[in-house]
């Protein structure tokens, strides 16, 4: 791999935010470099719900948000439709809910460029026959499903095509101011040798590491982090996305996602961006507010539970605000005016649907640092599909449906038809030992059985690609990581699952301890 | 009206209902499913741990040590009648590579695995077959190598024209029964391999016929082979089922199957016993009266028992209690390898393999229950599955028909 | 109570049903119970056109369903599946017509010698294969002249009729009633001798035939005239019997479960409803002592229908012939004989259907058993045409013991051409 010696722009988190702003300041001419201390994913932008919102959400409790969403939901759809499904989404109203509420929030709609329109229940019904037979009120809205997978592969493709680097699995060791910018100090993956590259201007978008990054140039941050835990319920459910009309609260919210159906979400303030705990009253309440929306919920299977967290920006005067209610808006500090180290940039906050809006401002701050001035172009690039083959998307449902029901060699994961030439190419492309590195990419392993028995068919594939693998150790890393999405949902079927997974591994294939 | 109403089909119940029949009583068996021994090697483990190291009430000792011989006997007795043969002793184990290379200890072993005995030096070269994806001999080697075997992993060309879809190891085992000739098979693998002195294969060798399968291949092949189980299906353990399914309904057991079981007790005893239960078929519940009812459900696996996101444990049939804590978190450990303790969760039963309330007294004087469904042990930890289901088995038909 | 999609999800991924799956053993046309049902059904968009073509190699024979520890219906899901599959694509002319019987029957009995001689006849078979895709070696039942009801015409009876004796209602079916009158007598006459008197109430077609073929609204119109018919004698608690396994299954649950039929006629029917054998084990124990019945030296292979196996009532006809002194009876070694109804009449599905079978054949050729015996009528027809073995209804074991038969091998075949 050539490594970068000198960059005009070093952005660190390969986030959307990060990788947003690096596909940006390409387009724009400049240089860029992208450290992301793990593997594209892992962090908050593979964590989230997976909603393209409408901005449907945030109309009464956070109207700039709301309006930003309009707009960037239709910015987005015209350069990234490979990584949307066009879902639609409901806002339903139960009997529980104030009823003026949702006059209220219909009228603001119309004044914040929200595209709502009122339908009648049964009609909602005939929609999504799942839905609960007590709406009141139903809009429908232009939420869709985005595959933040997909998108971050396809953002730092094209950075890759426009001359950029994207180097994964590079922390971000030391921040020194230079002359003209910074010098970073990176450790390398392979052996953990520190690289030097300088950097004219350094963008701080590693979502909720960003106080630490910060920390590392000698710069402050007001940082809030607001922890999300979701559920993915093992099958789609919904083929709309179904919101909660009334003020934004947790577990107001279901997103279809491909072939799962995710729950969403709760807030709670970690001290901590590592985390990522989840305690059983959040998939309770979870459980408990979507059996609101869908009353059969009980009778369906949860798959697995996760969390994200948020990277709030907490401004001076926000004092103890719950995270809840601080802005999602999103903040970008330009530390040189706050007195802090020049030519250093951050961007935290926002949602993942209003990336591309977060990274044409910081780039356009950025530029003003190094004094240059092109337009921001991405509103009207479109975005390649990403070269790998990633979770196929669900308006291609019916072809993936086909394509479940034919004859066909090589499966490896069954629950989502990843195939064996998938892994080869995934090897190819990126070499690793680590089976949950080619989840990330294949999506092996997410469905219902929980890598029963993908695991073993793919520790094979590691060991052919690379004699020197650990195939058995590797395969128990994985199934220890599998572990931890379901601990939270160890009763009914996943406990079952749970256990018979441990009878293959552990009693028929005596498998112990990585 | 039947003298037994055996709940479950797995190695507890059919074998409960063998002994059942074997001694002249009048047996039906309610299951929904074929057990979980299409997921196991198909061996029998007795136990790593001595009794002493077994707490008082661990099945073993519910159940009795002076039981453990005879039902051992009939366990083999009633697998050798079907074809399924059986080796090893209660006093050793058998050491038997795995799919993913570990080795189990285990006491009795199918004939057809026996060979792969690593207590035996000498070269093993392990083979899978091209496109199968649920063996993988590279993984088989790598890990006995780990462990100071000599072992060498080939591949071994598809017999017969490539296949158009993915094949399960009982796909394999249906041609090597039906359509395949052991001697063409021979003559196509025989080029693969080296100068082992012994060659495992995955376990596919046929349903029904694998010892004339195997000794056709070995004489084609000119080695000796032995069969390693594989992902489910396993065979080992589906051919053991099958024999024990058939052995059971010949000796005249009536099998309502793909039925759960409600308990149902019986209103004129006024609660004090049960009738016996109600079998939910197809065609809406049947009551099957019954003398005695046994039960020989599984553990959580199969829904012997219960857990709900309340922090209810309860056992399935006859909604019994199950001891364990409310709190969720509190039924497993940190970390997947770690022994869990709802490992150890299931029915108490007294040395009449009977199930007992807190106060040790039986919930009620015509219920047993034998296999899985039994706490107070770590089966994994004490690699005694198989045994407890066998010796608890027949110390309940002992019970059930006094 | 949980809808199928909703039973679909708690699959473990165990595979038992894939290794229980008769059809996988022998084709790879065939992805298998678990492939094609939950876990396809997670793919499975409501808007979208669901093709699953590899569904269709489904032969139903419920195996799948029985061996699921979950409780996950996957005969159910696949048969749904292939419901929506012939909505969606039309079923070819040769499955509508396979799925009538009695309609073919009503064409064909008037003219039966001629119609058979033409059926059996191989330039038609040929002809019949080429056309619609009837299988020119699948076995083919005879028409008989007279239907069984015109022969009973004084047992129908819209109502039970007030008699001294126990009463029973007969469900015959279109096999007995087009294709095996003889057999209808027997079973007649043998209920006669246990002291009951024998109604025939309006019927017609069970509809299975249909609803195999995906053809689920015109197996409904059949549901609804047969629930009709039945319901005077469910409500007034008279057994209804019926010698085929397959027509008492549809009786018992697929209006209810598959048909989705939510009459409360449904259930009051379903519950009155026994397989012939089982209501002789259960409710008439006293005539069927060992004591009472006459030897009959056979050596005989039982076979249970894939259908009796999904009553869940065990096995009633081996439980009350095993009481037969001079019998030799034995298991059938396979899951499945292969016909599966009309599946092995299919030209596409012959072979795999035969192959499916071929471990019954073989036990057949090499213990050469004096028969065959098995409750299906479809079963039978197979058995017989295919191993050369005659294959015989459990009720003329029976009716041999109660000594209603001369124990000669006159005893009445199938009219099935070996």
């Amino acid at each position: 791999m050539n490594y970068p010696s000198a960059t005009d722009v070093l952005v660190i988190g390969g986030g959307a935010t990060g990788l947003g702003v690096a596909w940006d300041a390409s387009l724009r001419g400049l240089s860029v470099v992208v450290l992301e201390q793990g593997d594209l994913g892992q962090g908050t932008s593979g964590r989230y719900h997976g909603l393209l919102h409408s901005g449907g959400r945030y109309i009464l409790s956070d109207p700039t948000s709301a309006r930003e969403c309009a707009r960037e939901n239709l910015i987005l759809r015209r350069i990234v439709p490979h990584a949307i499904e066009d879902t639609g989404g409901l806002f339903v109203s139960t009997p529980a809910d104030p009823p003026e509420y949702a006059d209220e929030w219909f009228a603001a709609s119309r004044r914040e460029g929200v595209a709502a329109q009122e339908i009648t229940p049964s009609d909602a019904l005939r929609l999504e026959p799942l839905l609960t037979p007590e709406a009141v009120r139903v809009f429908h809205v232009q939420d869709a499903a985005l595959d933040s997978f997909d998108l971050l592969h396809a953002l730092a493709a094209a950075i890759v095509a426009a001359g950029g680097h994207v180097l994964i699995r590079h922390r971000l060791e030391r921040l020194t101011p230079a002359p003209d910018g910074f010098l970073a100090a990176v450790a390398s993956p392979s052996n953990g040798s520190l690289l030097h590259i300088q950097a004219r201007v350094v963008v701080n978008a590693a979502g909720p590491f960003a106080g630490r990054v910060a920390q590392l140039a000698g710069a402050t941050l007001p940082l809030a982090l607001g922890k999300g835990t979701m559920i993915a319920m093992a099958t789609r459910l919904v083929n709309t996305v179904v919101n909660r009309l009334k003020p934004p609260a947790d577990g107001d919210i279901i997103v279809p996602v491909g072939t799962v159906a995710v729950l969403g979400t709760t807030d709670t303030p970690v001290e901590a961006p590592e985390d990522v705990r989840i305690e059983p009253w959040e998939v309770d309440l979870l459980l408990y507010e979507a059996a609101a929306l869908i009353p059969s919920i009980q009778d369906h299977r949860p798959l697995r539970a996760w969390a994200g967290i948020r990277p709030l920006y907490r401004p001076p005067d926000a004092g103890q605000t719950e995270t809840r209610r601080l802005s999602r808006a999103h903040a970008l500090i330009d530390h040189a005016a706050a007195g802090g180290p020049p030519r250093l940039v951050t961007i935290i906050g926002g949602k993942l649907s209003t990336f591309r809006r977060m990274a044409e401002d910081t780039v356009d701050l950025v530029q003003r640092h190094l004094g240059s001035s092109a337009p921001c172009r991405t509103d009207e690039t479109p975005l390649s599909p990403p070269p790998r083959r990633f979770h196929r998307l669900p308006d291609r449902l019916e072809s993936l449906g086909r394509h479940a029901a034919e004859p066909q060699l090589g499966l490896v994961c069954e629950c989502e038809l990843v195939t064996t030439e998938d892994i080869r190419r995934a090897l190819d492309l990126s070499p690793t030992s680590d089976l949950d590195d080619l989840r990330r990419d294949l999506r092996l392993g997410m469905g219902p059985c929980q890598a029963a028995y993908c695991a073993y068919r793919s520790a094979g594939h590691l060991v052919r690609h690379d004699h020197e693998t650990d195939a058995a150790s590797a395969l128990a890393i994985f199934l220890e990581e599998r572990w931890r999405g379901v601990r939270p949902l160890m009763w009914g079927q996943s406990l079952r699952q749970f256990e018979a997974n441990r009878r293959i591994y552990q009693d028929l294939l005596g498998m112990d301890r990585p | 009206m039947t003298d037994l109403v055996i709940v479950g089909a797995g190695l507890a119940g059919l074998l409960a209902a063998n002994l059942a029949a074997r001694r002249g009583a009048s047996v039906t068996i309610v299951a929904q499913g074929r057990g979980s021994l299409s997921l196991s090697h198909g061996c029998i483990g007795l136990g790593s741990l001595p009794a002493s190291d077994l707490a008082p009430e661990h099945p073993y000792h519910r159940a009795g040590k002076h039981r453990l011989k005879p039902a051992v006997d009939f366990f083999l007795e009633a697998a050798h009648a079907q074809g399924v043969k059986y080796l090893g002793t209660t006093d050793s184990v058998v050491r038997l590579p795995t799919a993913a290379g570990s080795v189990l200890s285990l006491h009795f072993v199918p004939a057809t695995l026996a060979p792969g005995d690593l207590s035996h030096p000498g070269r093993t070269l392990v083979a899978g077959i091209q496109g199968f994806r649920d063996f993988d001999p590279s993984l088989v080697a790598a890990g006995l190598r780990a462990r100071g075997v000599d072992a060498g992993s080939a591949e071994l060309p598809h017999p017969g024209p490539p296949p158009t879809r993915d094949w399960y190891s009982t796909d394999i085992a249906a041609r090597f029964e039906r359509s395949w000739s052991a001697k063409e098979v021979g003559r196509l693998w025989r080029p693969s391999l080296d100068s082992a002195g012994r060659l495992g294969l995955p376990a596919v060798l046929g349903l029904t016929a694998q010892d004339r399968i195997l000794s056709a291949l070995e004489e084609a092949l000119g080695i000796t082979l032995f069969e390693i189980p594989t992902l489910p299906p396993s065979l080992p353990g589906l051919r053991l089922e099958r024999a024990l399914r058939r052995a059971a309904l010949a000796a005249g057991c009536r099998l309502l199957e793909g039925s759960a079981a409600i308990g149902r007790i019986d209103g004129r005893s006024g609660g004090a016993r049960t009738l016996g239960v109600s079998a939910v078929t197809p065609a809406g519940p049947r009551t099957v009266e019954a003398g005695a009812t046994l039960l020989a459900t599984g553990g959580v696996l199969n829904g012997g028992w219960r857990a709900e996101r309340s922090g209810r444990l309860h056992e399935s049939v006859f909604d019994l209690p199950i001891a364990g804590p409310e709190n969720r978190q509190a039924w497993i450990g940190p970390s997947l390898f770690d022994p869990h303790p709802y490992d150890r969760y299931g029915l108490s039963v007294n040395v009449n393999m009977q199930p007992c309330d807190r106060d040790g007294r039986p919930f009620f004087p015509n219920v047993f229950a034998c296999g899985g469904i039994l706490g107070g042990a770590d089966r994994r930890r004490e690699q005694n599955r198989q045994g407890i289901d066998i010796v608890t088995a027949y110390a309940a038909v002992e019970a059930a028909l006094s | 109570m949980r809808t199928a999609p909703a039973l679909a999800e708690m699959c473990l991924k165990c595979n038992i049903c894939t290794s229980a799956c008769p059809v996988m053993a022998v084709s790879d046309e065939f992805l298998g119970p678990k492939a094609v049902g939950p876990q396809a059904e997670r793919f499975r968009h409501p808007r979208a056109h669901v093709p699953n073509a590899s569904v269709s190699w489904c032969s139903g024979c419920g195996v799948c369903s029985r061996v699921c520890p979950h409780g996950v219906p996957v005969t159910e899901l696949n048969i749904q599946a292939k419901g929506k599959l012939a909505e969606q694509n039309g079923a070819p002319l040769r499955d509508q017509l396979l799925a009538r019987p009695a309609l073919l029957a009503r064409f064909a009995g008037p003219v039966a010698p001629l119609a058979n001689a033409a059926l059996q006849a191989r330039p038609a078979r040929y002809l019949a294969e080429a056309v619609f895709g009837i299988s020119r070696s699948a076995p083919m039942p005879r028409f008989a002249r007279k239907t069984f009801r015109d022969l009973e015409a004084s047992r129908q009876t819209e109502a039970p009729r007030p008699s001294a004796r126990p009463a029973v209602a007969y469900f015959h079916g279109c096999s007995v009633n087009h294709y095996e009158p003889g057999l209808g007598q027997l079973a007649v006459r043998v209920l006669d001798r246990l002291g009951f008197d024998v109604w025939l109430p309006p019927q017609g077609c069970c509809g299975l035939p249909l609803q195999s073929n995906g053809l689920f609204e015109a197996a409904r119109g059949y549901a609804r005239t047969n629930l009709r018919g039945l319901a005077p004698f469910a409500a007034a608690g008279t057994p209804i019997l019926g010698t085929s396994t397959s027509c008492t299954l549809a009786l018992k649950h697929e209006y209810g479960a598959i048909l989705g039929m939510e009459e409360e006629a449904c259930e009051i029917v379903a519950g009155a409803v026994f397989d012939f054998f089982e209501f002789l084990r259960d409710s008439v124990p006293q005539p069927l002592d060992p004591g009472s019945l006459q030897p009959v030296p056979m050596r005989v292979v039982y076979h249970p229908p894939c259908q009796l196996k999904s009553h869940a009532i065990g096995l009633p006809a081996y439980d009350i012939l095993r009481r037969v002194p001079g019998l030799e009876i034995t298991l059938s070694d396979s899951e499945c004989c292969g016909v599966a109804g009309t599946y092995g009449l299919k030209r596409e599905r012959y072979a795999v259907a035969r192959a499916v079978g071929e471990t019954l054949f073989d036990q057949v050729r090499e213990t050469a058993p004096d028969a065959v015996v098995t409750d299906s009528e479809t079963c039978r027809w197979w058995i017989q045409g295919l191993s050369g073995v005659t294959a015989f209804h459990p009720m003329q074991i029976l009716a041999l013991a109660l000594g209603l038969e001369e124990n000669s091998p006159r005893m009445r075949r199938p009219d099935v051409p070996r």
